[in-house]
C-alpha cells in the first residue's frame, strides 16, 4: 500500500493547527470529518508517513526540482504529462494567518469571525461544496487538472462531497448575471509565472477556511497561484467584499506541497462524515425526510 | 376541493409529475391522495435547486400561515423562459397541487395561476423557450483514432438527455416516468431477472413512490448506470491520456466526479483490499475494443441505488458498459449488469445520451441546496 491518502484527520489538523496563532485565540477543535469506518487501522501508519511529508519535512532534503512547464512555457501547476498523478496537500490555514490586526473586518464581520473560533459549526462538516480558499484547507488535498485541450482547469478537492471546481482559461469575461454558488464562476489568466483567479458570484453556503473567515455574495474573490518549484505551490488571496471588509485586503502567501503520486480518492462526505455533533441534532436523531418550510 | 379533484385528476398523475423533472418523482415527497388548493400571497422566489420555492402567506385563523409551494427546478423555468422576477412579491397567487406527505407547510404547484387573471407563472412555457441546440457531424476522433468521448478539439458541449430513465432489461416494453418510475407495477417482474427477494424490494420501493431514494433523501452518489440516467444536467468525460485515465464530471446528483483508468491496473479498493472498502462509484478500468470503449467495475458498496427505478445490488455487482459514438451528436449507452446476489442471470439495458454542443453542465449540487 502504497498511499498515504488518508492521512488521520487528526494528525493532519493537529500539524495544520499547530502554525496557526491568531492573537492568542484557542486553536480551533477538530472539523468532525473522519475517515469512514475500516480505514481506522490505517490512519497510524499513514499519518505518521505523512509527519515526514509535512510541515518542515523538506529541510533536510535534496533542493527541490525546478518548477516544470508545459512546451509553451507556462508552469504546470498540476500534474506532469506522462509522469503520473500528484496532489497538493493542504496549505490554508486561516486568511488572516499572521495579520489578523490588520483584516479590515466590518464589525460584524469581526463578531462572526470571533464567535465561528469557539463553535465550529461549518458548512463543511456537513458536506456543502468547498468553495474558494476553502478547498486549500482540508487535509486531504487538491489535485489540479490541467486541460489545455479544453482551456481549462479543473480542481478536485478531497474530503468533502466528491465534486469538482472549474477554471475557466480561455479568455472570456463573467456573464452578466451570476446565480450563486459554493464554487462561483472563476476565471483565470497568467500574469507571468502566476495565474491569478478571479471569482464572482459565490454564494454564502460555505466558509472561506476551516476558522470561518466570513464573506458574503459580494464577494470578488482573486487568487493567485505560484508553482515557485517542483514541489511549491504558493497561494495568495485578495478578498474584496464591501459586505463584511471595509476594504479590499491581501492575504499573507500560503504554500501547499506536492504529494507526489497522490491520486484523488472517493470521499464520500454524505457517507463518512461521523461527526455528528457538528450535524444538526445527533445522528440518530437527523432526520433527512424533514423538508424545508419557511 | 371538488373541483380541483376533477381538475387533478385530468391533469394525470404522470403527466404533472412530468412537470417537476429535477430530483424526485411528485409522490416521493407529496401524497397524491391529498390534492389541496389554496390562494396566498407571494412573500418570497426561493430561486435554487433542485425546486424553486414560492412562498406565500395563505389567510387564516388566528394567524396566517406560511407555505411552500414547489414548482419545477431553476435550470427548467429558465429553459421555459421563466426568471425569479416572472411573478412579484405581494401577488396573490391560486395553487393546485398535492400535499406534502409528511404533514409540513407544503404544496406542489401543479398548477399556479396569478388569481385576478388567471394567468399560468412557473408552470409550462413563458413566451419563447431556450432553443434546444443539435450537434450532427462525424465522430470526432483523437490523432489515434479512437472516438473522441469529449468535444471536438477547442469546443465544448456535454452529454444530456438520456433516452431512458429506468433500468430494464433490452426487449422488454416498461412504461417508466422520467425517474424510474413504473406506469404499471405489474411490470416489475419484467423489468430484470430479479431473484425473489429483490422483486419484493423493488416492488416496495416502487409502491413507495420511490420516496427513500437515497439521493432524494440524503445525496448519496448515483453510482453505476444511474449517472448516465439524469434528466436535466447531464456529464462530461475529461479524456486524459497522458494521465491513462478519464474523467467523468457530473452535472446533477452531487455533481460528482468519477474516475476510469485506463493503465490497465488491477481493481482493487483504494486502500489495498477488496472488501474493506467498497465504493459508491467502484473501481473502474477501461480499454478501447475497436470503436467500443469497455468500461469494467467491481467493488461497489450498498449504500446507493445505482437506478433511478430502485432496482436493487449488492457488493457482488460487476458491470460492463459499452460506449459508442456513432456520430458527433449521439452516445450509445449498454451496461451489463452481472450481480449474482440479486439477478438469477447476467443482461443488458442501453439507451443513447445526446450531445449539447456549446454549453456547460447546468450547476445542480445536491448537498448545496435542499431536498
Amino acid at each position: 500500500m502504497k498511499r498515504t491518502l488518508l492521512i488521520g484527520v487528526g494528525v493532519a489538523l493537529a500539524m495544520t493547527m499547530a502554525t496557526v496563532d491568531i492573537a492568542g485565540q484557542a486553536p480551533a477543535q477538530g472539523q468532525g470529518q473522519a475517515p469512514a469506518q475500516g480505514q481506522g487501522q490505517r490512519q497510524g501508519q499513514a499519518g505518521a508517513r505523512a509527519g515526514g511529508g509535512g510541515r518542515g519535512g523538506r529541510a533536510a532534503g535534496p533542493p527541490a526540482a525546478p518548477t516544470p512547464r508545459w512546451p509553451d512555457g507556462k508552469p504546470i501547476l498540476g500534474s506532469v504529462p506522462g509522469k503520473g498523478v500528484d496532489g497538493w496537500g493542504a496549505g490554508v490555514t486561516t486568511l488572516p494567518q499572521g495579520m489578523l490586526d490588520q483584516v479590515p473586518f466590518q464589525p460584524w464581520a469581526r463578531a462572526a469571525y470571533d464567535i465561528r473560533q469557539i463553535d465550529q459549526f461549518e458548512p463543511h462538516t456537513r458536506c456543502k461544496a468547498s468553495g474558494a480558499s476553502r478547498q486549500f484547507s482540508t487535509p486531504y488535498g487538491t489535485e489540479f487538472v490541467e486541460v489545455p485541450d479544453l482551456k481549462r482547469m479543473y480542481i478536485l478537492d478531497n474530503g468533502g462531497p466528491n465534486s469538482f471546481r472549474i477554471i475557466y482559461l480561455d479568455g472570456r469575461q463573467f456573464p452578466a448575471t451570476l446565480e450563486p454558488s459554493n464554487y462561483g464562476y472563476s476565471i483565470g489568466r497568467w500574469d507571468g509565472d502566476t495565474l491569478v483567479v478571479e471569482t464572482r458570484g459565490l454564494n454564502e453556503k460555505f466558509w472561506l477556511d476551516t476558522r470561518g473567515t466570513p464573506h458574503t455574495q459580494q464577494l470578488k474573490f482573486t487568487e493567485r497561484f505560484t508553482r515557485l518549484d517542483m514541489e511549491t505551490l504558493e497561494y495568495q488571496a485578495t478578498i474584496d467584499d464591501p459586505g463584511a471588509y471595509t476594504r479590499p485586503w491581501t492575504t499573507t502567501k500560503f504554500q501547499l506541497r506536492r504529494r507526489a503520486g497522490e491520486e484523488p480518492f472517493e470521499y464520500i462526505c454524505q457517507q463518512y462524515n461521523q461527526g455528528p455533533e457538528l450535524m444538526v441534532g445527533t445522528q440518530e436523531s437527523i432526520d433527512n425526510s424533514k423538508f424545508y418550510v419557511p | 376541493m371538488r373541483r380541483f379533484f376533477v381538475a387533478a385528476t385530468a391533469c394525470g398523475l404522470f403527466a404533472c409529475g412530468a412537470l417537476l423533472t429535477a430530483q424526485h418523482t411528485l409522490g416521493a415527497k407529496f401524497d397524491l391522495k391529498k390534492p389541496l388548493t389554496l390562494t396566498g400571497t407571494v412573500t418570497q422566489i426561493d430561486w435554487a435547486n433542485p425546486y424553486v420555492h414560492i412562498l406565500m402567506k395563505v389567510p387564516g385563523q388566528p394567524v396566517p400561515a406560511l407555505w411552500a409551494v414547489e414548482v419545477d427546478g431553476p435550470i427548467t423555468l429558465t429553459d421555459n423562459g421563466w426568471s425569479r422576477d416572472s411573478l412579484p412579491l405581494g401577488e396573490t397567487i391560486r395553487v393546485e397541487g398535492f400535499a406534502a406527505r409528511n404533514g409540513s407547510n407544503q404544496i406542489s404547484g401543479g398548477r399556479v395561476t396569478i388569481a385576478s387573471s388567471s394567468k399560468p407563472v412557473y408552470v409550462g412555457v413563458n413566451g419563447r423557450p431556450k432553443p434546444k441546440p443539435t450537434a450532427t457531424g462525424p465522430t470526432p476522433r483523437w490523432p489515434d483514432g479512437h472516438p473522441r468521448l469529449g468535444p471536438p478539439p477547442g469546443e465544448t458541449g456535454y452529454w444530456g438527455l438520456p433516452t431512458k430513465h429506468g433500468l430494464s432489461e433490452d426487449g422488454q416494453n416498461i412504461q417508466m416516468d422520467d425517474y424510474g418510475l413504473l406506469k404499471n407495477i405489474a411490470d416489475a417482474s419484467k423489468v430484470a431477472p430479479m431473484q425473489p427477494w429483490a422483486l419484493a424490494l423493488y416492488r416496495t420501493r416502487q409502491a413507495d413512490s420511490l420516496s427513500h431514494d437515497p439521493l432524494f433523501q440524503s445525496c448519496k452518489p448515483p453510482g453505476g448506470p444511474r449517472q448516465f440516467q439524469q434528466l436535466v444536467s447531464g456529464l462530461q468525460f475529461v479524456e486524459q491520456p497522458d494521465f491513462k485515465r478519464v474523467l467523468v464530471l457530473l452535472g446533477m446528483g452531487n455533481r460528482n466526479r468519477r474516475l476510469i483508468y485506463t493503465d490497465a491496473r488491477k481493481q482493487v479498493g483504494q486502500l489495498g483490499g477488496n472488501d474493506d472498502n467498497p465504493l459508491f462509484y467502484g473501481q473502474a478500468v477501461a480499454r478501447w475494443e475497436g470503436d467500443t470503449w469497455v468500461v469494467d467495475t467491481k467493488l461497489f458498496n450498498e449504500e446507493f441505488w445505482f437506478d433511478n427505478g430502485g432496482l436493487p445490488h449488492t457488493e457482488q455487482l460487476h458491470l460492463v458498459e459499452r460506449f459508442t459514438r456513432p456520430n458527433l451528436g449521439t452516445l450509445h449507452y449498454e451496461a451489463t449488469v452481472d450481480d449474482p446476489g440479486a439477478y438469477t442471470r447476467p443482461w443488458k439495458s442501453s439507451w443513447d445520451l445526446k450531445w449539447v454542443p456549446g454549453e456547460e453542465t447546468p450547476y445542480f449540487l445536491c448537498q448545496d441546496d435542499r431536498p
